[in-house]
């Protein structure tokens, strides 16, 4: 009787344990299926295409690497892909001062709570749920060097030699459209920035505080490592937005980077190549091909390393 | 050797007053204990010494200097928190040092100092563990070692033990009393365990909705209650109290009779307590003998006895519903549902007025 | 229940009724794309024309943005969606579709008389010689003047350089800008050195490079470039920040006197209101030629895999008569490729007498086929000019590097 009771124990577990495996399937089946549609498929088709020489929109013969060598050695396409290379590392590196430093500072400010955080909170944060393509428009018209807002205003203060076209000149293009794009969303590190502070027991913040500690030691020693693991998350988010970064650059300087490449991003690239315009020139999917899954490799690869490094010196808080 | 002195404290948070111009004197070296239910503006009282917290009227002076404008840091006071607020992220040297090195002392100051306080507290062995690596005791005896190493006029505690469990918080009760001998520097210490406040505090203040009801030796808030609150809540189990009103004034002698049916008679000088005035008797557990003849007596059916050989615990039940609990030193067998008599003696007895005052008892 | 079928029975009735309809009026239906996005309107005019002649058949225009066409188009014939007709683009960007069999070869199918070889060229595959789409209409490259500021400001139209450098100072002294244009768009930058270098290269500087017996760094070309360098004085305040709209902008507004473009701008200032003539660009000096630079703006073809191509072909045979042609004029203000069409339009017509001293506008026509594009190397290379990064010889060296290299 008792050997019964147990083999009837065992196949309801073995029952209950199909039912959940069954469930688990169950509830993963969505993203799985979502993921490999549009994640998995997506890329393993650009790795096979781009073996392949491409006529326009029909496959040619498969031709290995050399879409691969075409992108990296060959002198004229090269000289595009460092450039917009270049390009991308600039967007990375002033968006972690800029956007960044800036969403930080606003995140230590508003921790402290001031006189209608609240509302500030709101207004830092409203910019990131508009559409990249308005507000690139927006800002477009914004900077525009005869109508624009900026200029008008620069003008109306006596800074006439400030109203330069901001979008036209090779030195000034990129810097206007990144303030654009740390204006965009600069809301977002500092909503995460502050739900980091946040966590940081009180407790932790008065005890430095009697220990002698300064604002800025506060900051400093207590604060910022324990907010790593924010900071892990923006690091990698900005580094994967920086090196994918399209909409602003194609809305406010087009499709060629313009001025003289100036803007030119690994994105921008990527588009013409593949897919041609109008004076740009015909699609080629190959070398487009190419081109995006070195973009992805170098990506993923140093998304890999930064995050392992960056969660290397986060702390629990226990 | 720090005097601290306050004078007519209050804090308000908008609109709500938590504490009411608290008025203390602590002398130098002493070991205070706050102590009062949550809620009773301890611990507020505790944050406007360390300055986390600014009063919003009043003085506070340490050794006759105001400090109460000073920031935190200036204040030369050192605070141990209820969660200990060790840094996470740094080892335990590294928390201990943390005030020396924002202080930008010196590498070998900043070593020997550490060390002292380390070889003081027993962590010599953990130094360069993060506070995940601890027990609950050992991060106990970290976060006092930070507070060491400043060399503070004045510790404050916060409720430093409520996170252990009972058998090391006996312990380390103990140790900080030592400490306290050992360092020979005034602590203030805040705790809702009134048996902490007890066996620690040379004195104790007793505070109830942002008022300080009594402050005094432990011994003699036990023995010479100020109030009904502090009676009720020093001491344990609790004291027990009857509801009775004055019968007959005789000369001093003033005929009390209890809702219960029991009277006595006791003598009360400086009483300006009329006929029909309501009065609370207060009764500790341990004043109360069972099957004995005394000065009054009452009657009860036992609903639970505790017997733990040396001690009898027998809680009981009046014929009015009241809720007694007897302490008998000694074996004494009496069933639950048993009838017994329990008796009191007037010179054992805690008198109250009708403002929960107390009166004194002549005889 | 005597109701629900009651009810279910005339639903069924009445599906039959519609599919029986449905068979009755059976046409061919024909789906025919674009970018004119603008004129929407008035093809759906020349379709129903076509429509009352061939109740057979009906046609749906569809526009899509103009930017994006190409991809859009491309993508569809390459996932076998294409439409039965669609515009297509010249040139190089027509080859792109042609040289992987999208679209279905025309000559021999319809009656191609009424065009010339020149127009024709514009959508030829040069690989196998086929004509692959109607040319529809040319654009031409021109300058197009302001005539109320050059009254009130007391100016001489131009006909040389020089006079055109003159009028400009005079204009610039009366704080009126004196071209409107802009280089933020450098397809913009190149329409408005397209206009004014062929009368510096000179007619023969075109056959040579296209033939390769000369390349851009011959004197001539870098001599163009380095007039264009001298319209940086010219030019708005911010010229570099100054895009296609702030820049139709100016010139409606008459806050510039002169505006390089194309004669696709014509029915927009027309609208405008603004009182404007048309001139070609400006001799090099008195006497010299006088050319404009025209390029096939693009065609109609059929796509090589329609399941109405028989339709499909009718259609394309209209689009090459004279009729069409007259409507192409009439409607929408266009100089048609097919001849035979009374330009009844003034400024229309003078667009179309100014072909008579023509240069083919220089990288579409001649460097769209491979990449990277004339247009592409001459549209960076106008921006590094004249933003002062580089001379009229840098620019002429790069563009010249860049054409060789490319494939």
């Amino acid at each position: 009787m008792s050997t019964l009771t147990e083999e009837n124990y065992k196949s309801a577990s073995v029952r209950r344990k199909r039912l959940r495996q069954l469930w688990i399937a169950f509830l993963l089946f969505p993203a799985v299926t979502i993921l490999a549609t549009f994640v998995f498929l997506p890329m393993i088709s650009a790795i096979w295409y781009s073996v392949y020489e491409w006529d326009g929109l029909v496959r040619g013969d498969f031709v290995g690497l050399a879409n691969f060598a075409e992108v990296l050695f060959n002198p004229q396409s090269n000289k595009f892909l460092f450039n917009a290379f270049f390009n991308n590392v600039k967007v990375f590196v002033t968006l972690m001062i800029v956007q960044n430093g800036l969403a930080l500072a606003l995140a230590l400010l508003l921790a402290r709570e001031p006189k209608g955080y609240r509302f500030y909170q709101v207004v830092f944060f409203l910019p990131v749920i508009l559409s990249t393509v308005i507000i690139g428009f927006q800002w477009k018209l914004f900077l525009n060097p005869i109508f624009g807002l900026v200029n008008t205003f620069l003008r109306m203060v006596e800074l006439d030699s400030w109203a330069l076209p901001w979008l036209g000149l090779p030195e000034t293009a990129l810097g206007s459209m990144l303030i654009v794009n740390a204006w965009h969303w600069v809301g977002f590190p500092t909503l995460v920035f502050l739900a980091a502070i946040h966590r940081i027991p009180k407790d932790l913040i008065e005890a430095a505080r009697l220990d002698g500690a300064s604002e800025w030691n506060i900051a400093r020693d207590i604060i910022w490592p324990l907010m790593a693991p924010a900071v892990t998350i923006i690091v990698v988010l900005t580094f994967i937005g920086s090196f994918n970064w399209f909409e602003i650059p194609y809305i406010m300087g087009g499709l060629e980077g313009s001025p003289a490449y100036s803007t030119d991003m690994l994105g921008l690239l990527f588009y013409r190549t593949a897919f041609g315009s109008v004076s740009a020139g015909n699609s080629d999917f190959g070398t487009g091909s190419a081109l995006a899954v070195l973009i992805f490799i170098f990506i993923f690869t140093f998304s890999t390393i930064a995050t392992r490094y960056l969660t290397s010196r986060e702390v629990e808080l226990s | 050797m720090a005097q601290i002195e306050l004078r007519g404290v209050t804090k308000q948070f908008g609109d709500v007053k938590v504490i009411h111009g608290a008025d203390l004197v602590i002398e130098g070296n002493e070991f205070v204990v706050f102590v009062g239910p949550s809620g009773c503006g301890k611990s507020t009282l505790l944050r406007l010494l360390s300055g986390l917290e600014e009063q919003t009227a009043g003085e506070i002076y340490i050794d006759g200097e105001r400090i109460d404008h000073l920031p935190p840091a200036k204040r030369g006071l050192a605070m141990v928190f209820q969660s200990y607020a060790l840094y996470p992220h740094m080892t335990v040297f590294e928390n201990m040092s943390y005030a020396l090195r924002v202080a930008k002392k010196s590498k070998a100051f900043i070593a020997e100092k550490v060390g002292e306080a380390a070889e003081t507290l027993q962590l010599t062995e953990l130094l360069d563990r993060k506070p995940k690596a601890l027990s609950g005791g050992q991060r106990q005896r970290v976060a006092i070692g930070r507070a060491i190493v400043r060399d503070p006029r004045v510790f404050l505690f916060d409720e430093p033990l409520s996170n252990l469990d009972a058998k090391l918080r006996v312990q380390m009760r103990i140790e900080l009393t030592n400490l306290h001998q050992q360092l020979k520097t005034t602590m203030i210490y805040v705790t809702h365990d009134q048996v902490e406040a007890m066996t620690m505090a040379d004195k104790i203040v007793v505070m109830r909705s942002g008022n300080i009801e009594q402050v005094g030796a432990p011994l003699e808030l036990f023995k010479k209650p100020a109030n009904k609150f502090v009676a009720g809540f020093i001491g344990s189990p609790a004291m027990n109290f009857f509801d009775g009103h004055v019968t007959k004034i005789d000369n001093q002698y003033h005929q009390i009779r209890l809702a219960n049916g029991v009277e006595f008679v006791c003598k009360l000088s400086n009483q300006k307590l009329s006929v029909n005035d309501r009065v609370h008797l207060g009764l500790r557990p341990e004043s109360l003998t069972p099957n004995v003849k005394g000065d009054g007596t009452f009657k009860g059916t036992s609903s639970t006895v505790e017997r733990l050989g040396a001690q009898t615990y027998i809680y009981l039940k009046t014929e009015i519903g009241e809720d007694i609990i007897v302490h008998h030193l000694g074996d004494l067998e009496i069933k639950s549902g048993e009838s017994i008599e329990v008796s009191f003696n007037i010179a054992e007895c805690h008198l109250f007025g009708p403002d929960e005052q107390r009166i004194e008892i002549d005889g | 229940m005597t109701n629900l079928k009651r009810l279910a029975t005339s639903a069924i009735l009445g599906a039959a009724t519609f599919a029986y309809a449905g068979t009755a009026l059976a046409q061919t239906e024909l789906s025919f794309w674009s970018w004119r996005q603008e004129d929407v309107k008035a093809y759906n005019q020349i379709i129903a024309a076509f429509e009352e002649q061939n109740p057979d058949i009906s046609v749906t225009f569809t526009a899509h943005e103009a930017k994006s066409y190409n991809t859009i188009l491309t993508t569809a014939l390459a996932g076998g969606a294409g439409p039965d007709i669609m515009h297509t683009r010249s040139y190089g960007s027509l080859e792109a579709i042609a040289a992987p069999g999208y679209l279905e070869p025309l000559d021999g199918q319809i009656d191609l008389s009424a065009l010339s070889a020149d127009e024709l060229l514009g959508t030829t595959l040069r690989a196998d010689g086929h004509v692959y789409a109607v040319p529809f209409a040319s654009q031409t490259a021109l300058v197009f003047y302001n005539k109320d500021l050059f009254e009130k400001h007391n100016v001489d139209v131009p006909a040389t350089w020089e006079e055109f450098k003159a009028a400009a100072d005079a204009f610039k002294q009366n704080n009126v800008n004196p071209l409107a244009n802009g280089i933020a768009d450098g397809w913009t930058a190149e329409v408005m050195a397209g206009a004014l270098m062929p009368n510096f290269y000179g007619k023969e500087f075109f056959g040579e490079v296209t033939s390769g017996s000369a390349d851009f760094e011959d004197p001539r070309f870098v001599g163009a470039l380095e007039k264009i360098a001298e319209l940086k004085d010219y030019m708005p305040t911010g010229y570099e920040g100054v895009d296609y709209a702030t820049m139709k902008q100016l010139f409606i507004a008459g806050q510039a006197a002169m505006f390089v473009g194309g004669s696709f701008e014509i029915p927009g200032f027309v609208e405008s209101g603004v009182n404007f003539d048309i001139m070609p660009a400006p001799a090099a000096k008195a006497g010299d030629e006088r050319m404009v630079a025209t390029w096939l703006d693009g065609g109609y073809g059929v796509n090589a895999s329609s399941e109405n191509k028989e339709a499909a072909l009718k259609f394309i045979q209209f689009t090459a008569t004279q009729p069409f042609a007259q409507m192409l004029s009439d409607k929408l203000a266009n100089v048609p490729a097919v001849d035979g069409a009374v330009i009844a339009d003034p400024m229309l017509a003078k667009v179309s007498a100014f072909h008579a001293e023509a240069s083919p506008y220089i990288m579409l026509v001649g460097f769209r086929f491979n990449t990277p594009t004339g247009s592409t190397l001459l549209q960076n290379g106008l921006q590094e000019l004249l933003t002062g990064k580089k001379t009229a010889a840098e620019v002429a060296k790069d563009v010249s590097d860049g054409i060789k290299s490319a494939k």
